[in-house]
């Protein structure tokens, strides 16, 4: 189930990455279908299904009215007939006016039924902040969805991971959340790292969920992070290493289930945490990454942890506001260099 | 050798500028017939450009850079 080596690659951006991988699985299966807001003519407003109407038509790729309680409810009512949606909630934020479908069907449907139902979907939606989109289209909000049991969650940061994750979503047997950051897509309207563009294997490829990367080895001080982030960590290692710090940086792309085992073995030759998290602070993924060490070993740490998340304020439209509020490199740096510090 | 044009995205004002957003295959590639080149944008409207024929791809401008329609952006050799 991990990426097999040597295979051939052609470059991609995120988007058409994961375009290629829902487009593979619609071939191999033909239970796989997409529907949601302006997924088919439009393309998906990040790019995440451009192309794939004229591909495969109007009866597997569904334009939906917005109304996402209505259509989110009929993927998972599609699921437990057999099928395997792919449905697209624009934003994450607007999770607020269809999340009895998610956490009380989608996620509950296997439970309540003893198993004997299967929910075998995919709800991708788009995350994140950094081009003044406001308070209500700016939110990473994972924490959220992995906190209620029931779904998995995957936040890839590459093109690569994209595509190996979102193949594996579309096969797993469980409601999956696909959570994309708009920064990672490669789109040439919005400002983008050369990280968001990469080399994506060819044929099959799947990326076991659940299961974290190390993008950079190092022996100084450890980042988790994940997401946009992953791309800010490893900018700000390579500038570090001129320095004379010698970073690790985990790419967790898998948060339910978290891969707890790759962030233990790391801070244990490292001895130093660094947790970088574009969702909000207090509640969240940080703490619990805090807390499963604690539950742990809380002696492999020399000093304690440092957190680079979103203070508990909604995201501010104003770009000076809005960069003081995300986890930009600067914030980075310098917990990284505090932390090493110590 | 074959020229690798920037397509004409606008067509009622032929003077418009677009982007060459991001190139997919570095300078000095070998590509195929069909292979993915690069992407160009022309205010929000994107175009993928592919391989006409296959050779060795050289870039004539940098990604990033505003070109007019129909301007060589590099060429397959």
């Amino acid at each position: 189930m991990t990426t097999v080596p040597a295979q051939s690659t052609r470059r991609l951006n995120t988007a058409k990455a994961m375009v290629e991988a829902i487009a593979a699985e619609m071939e191999n299966d033909e239970n796989v279908f997409v529907l949601g807001e302006d997924v088919g003519a439009y393309g998906g407003i990040f790019s995440s299904t451009t192309g794939l109407l004229d591909r495969f038509g109007p009866d597997r790729v569904m334009d939906t009215p917005i109304s996402e309680t209505g259509f989110i409810g009929a993927a998972i009512g599609a699921a437990t007939e057999g099928m395997r949606p792919i449905v697209e909630l624009m934003f994450v934020d607007f999770f607020g006016v269809c999340m009895d479908q998610i956490y009380n069907h989608m996620a509950k449907i296997h439970f309540e039924s003893g198993g004997n139902v299967k929910v075998p979907m995919v709800l991708m939606t788009a995350v994140g902040g950094g081009y003044s989109d406001g308070a209500q289209h700016s939110q990473c909000l994972w924490g959220t969805f992995a906190h209620l049991p029931g779904m998995k969650v995957v936040v890839p940061s590459n093109p690569a991971d994209a595509a190996g994750l979102m193949t594996a979503a579309i096969r797993d047997d469980n409601p999956v959340v696909f959570m994309f950051h708009k920064g990672v897509m490669g789109l040439s309207w919005m400002a983008k790292n050369p990280r968001s563009i990469g080399p994506v294997p060819v044929g099959e490829h799947v990326v076991e969920i659940g299961k974290a990367a190390t993008p950079r080895p190092g022996s100084d001080v450890t980042v988790v992070t994940l997401s946009l982030s992953v791309h800010h960590a490893l900018d700000v290692a390579e500038e570090l290493a001129g320095e004379g710090v010698d970073v690790e940086v985990i790419d967790l792309r898998s948060i339910v289930p978290l891969d707890t085992e790759a962030i233990l073995e790391s801070v244990r030759r490292t001895g130093h945490l660094v947790i970088v998290d574009e969702d909000y602070q207090s509640f969240g993924l940080s703490g619990e990454i805090a807390a499963r060490i604690a539950e742990s070993d809380p002696t492999i740490l020399k000093a304690p942890i440092t957190r680079v998340a979103v203070p508990d304020v909604s995201i501010p439209y104003a770009r000076s506001l809005e960069y003081a509020a995300l986890p930009t490199p600067a914030r980075i740096k310098a917990a990284i260099l505090e932390q090493v510090s110590r | 050798m074959t020229d690798v044009l920037f397509p004409v995205i606008s067509a009622d004002d032929p003077d418009s500028e677009g982007t060459l957003a991001t190139w997919f295959a570095d300078d000095g590639a070998t590509v195929a017939e069909g292979d993915l080149l690069a992407e160009v944008a022309v205010d929000k409207v994107d175009m993928e450009i592919v391989a006409a024929v296959p050779g060795t791809l050289a870039h004539a401008v940098e990604e990033g850079a505003v070109v007019v329609q129909g301007a060589v952006i590099g060429t397959i050799s």
